[in-house]
């Protein structure tokens, strides 16, 4: 499967993520001639141990959610991204954990936007927002090159095109850049050879960045 | 959803059982190789402790997991009326990391079970599988070589189906059907209601090995 890397959209310091942002970037995809064509759409859902004792959440993974990718829908993965697990199993599997009632869901964001063609390459250029909301709360960016599945292989053209990318984008004056921080997938137990696993996991970790990022420009938010 | 019955047979038998059940069901058998663990949630993980399967499939090239869960069997005037069990099941095929999950979500190791024997997966009236297994236990932690037979000599007899809410009546009604054609060499019934091994098992085992299944039972 083609190798991808996915980015987030880091504010400036002071600043934070707005729709107009998330209008400039999908404009400089079309003005590179990327062709549109169509929608995507990936959710993540962030799960929570029920306790019986108050207050003793905690002896339980805080960092544990669940992903349903664009690409494959009857498909599930599972992360737990402070242990560097990733499970990937059947869409039913979501059916089990509800039916086990020791994890439940409790917050559930949705990754969608529209999707380019740039040659070889595909973009995908997405809000981040809690599902049955239109609050903005990212902007992500799935970079995906189809000839090659190979992490370490791909590595220096990745590069060299998320370098055009940056300076087509540096032309809008946006107040931010995008972050490429590629998990180590090693520690994960998943091969050179790039796969939906992959996926799942720079998806958990991206969400993590994001969090982190919004609790530092807010920290009294919670 | 699946409708279940069980019974035991004596090892000795198990060969008559098979020539039967190739004859009865029309395909050839799968072998079977399971090692299954069962986990369950600690102290203070949810509401009420629950419990989860992962069966590693042995026989294939590669291991292969699952994740079962298996909820509440029907309940009431209705489910007593029924001959098998009726409960709630879901299974999802996962990858290799599905043990380290569920020790990290907070499940720990309550048994650990290896089922050796074989399966036959077909239809009558409904999609009914028959497995065939001695069930074994480890002497050490999660060495399949070296497992024993819990009970030598015996082996467990599982028929099994999936269903729904809107079907499970006719479930039943095929799979007791079928199991008719089982009582000379077993008795199946509700798991949980034992009813030991069949008294024309031998007769009836003797008069399958003679002419490979021809008589007629």
């Amino acid at each position: 499967m083609p190798i991808k890397w996915i980015l987030h959209w880091q504010p400036n310091a002071g600043t934070t993520v707005n729709t107009q942002i998330l209008s400039e970037v999908s404009q400089c995809a079309e003005s590179i001639n990327g062709v549109k064509e169509g929608r995507w759409k990936t959710i993540l859902s962030f799960y929570r141990a029920m306790v019986r004792e108050q207050g003793s959440a905690n002896e339980f993974p805080r960092d544990f959610v669940g992903i349903s990718l664009a690409e494959q829908p009857s498909k599930y993965f599972l992360v737990i991204r402070g242990q560097r697990v990733v499970v990937e199993a059947e869409s039913n599997i979501q059916m089990i954990m509800e039916k086990l009632q020791s994890y439940k869901t409790r917050f559930v964001l949705t990754f969608e936007g529209n999707q380019y063609q740039l040659g070889d390459f595909q973009l995908r250029v997405g809000k981040v927002v809690p599902t049955h909301s239109e609050s903005l709360r990212g902007i992500v960016m799935e970079m995906e090159y189809q000839p090659i599945s190979s992490c370490e292989k791909s590595h220096q053209i990745m590069g060299e095109f998320f370098d055009l990318w940056q300076e087509a984008l540096s032309k809008r004056s946006l107040q931010g850049h995008f972050v490429h921080l590629e998990p180590n997938f090693t520690e994960y137990g998943l091969p050179d050879q790039y796969t939906l696993q992959h996926t799942a996991v720079q998806y958990a970790s991206i969400t993590a960045q994001m969090i982190s990022t919004a609790q530092t420009v807010q920290p009294n938010r919670n | 959803m699946e409708c279940v019955v069980q019974g035991i047979i004596e090892t000795k038998h198990v060969e008559a059982l098979e020539i039967l059940l190739q004859g009865l069901c029309g395909v050839h058998r799968d072998s079977l190789r399971i090692h299954e663990l069962c986990l369950k949630s600690v102290p203070n993980l949810g509401l009420v402790s629950s419990e989860v399967r992962l069966l590693c499939d042995l026989e294939q090239p590669e291991p292969t997991w699952t994740v079962r869960h298996i909820g509440g069997a029907m309940r009431g005037a209705g489910a007593e009326q029924i001959s098998v069990l009726v409960r709630t099941m879901a299974e999802s095929k996962v990858s290799q990391n599905a043990l380290r999950l569920f020790y990290a979500l907070g499940y720990k190791l309550d048994h650990e079970l290896l089922r050796v024997g074989f399966a036959f997966h077909f239809n009558s009236g409904a999609p009914i599988t028959v497995t065939v297994s001695s069930v074994n236990k480890m002497l050490k932690l999660h060495a399949t070589d070296e497992a024993v037979p819990v009970t030598p000599g015996i082996q467990l007899v599982e028929v099994t189906a999936p269903a729904s809410s809107e079907n499970y009546t006719e479930v039943a009604k095929s799979m007791s059907s079928f199991c008719e054609y089982l009582a000379p060499l077993l008795h199946l019934s509700k798991p949980g209601v034992s009813t030991g091994v069949v008294p024309t098992a031998a007769a009836a085992a003797a008069s399958l090995m003679s002419d490979g299944g021809g008589t007629t039972l």
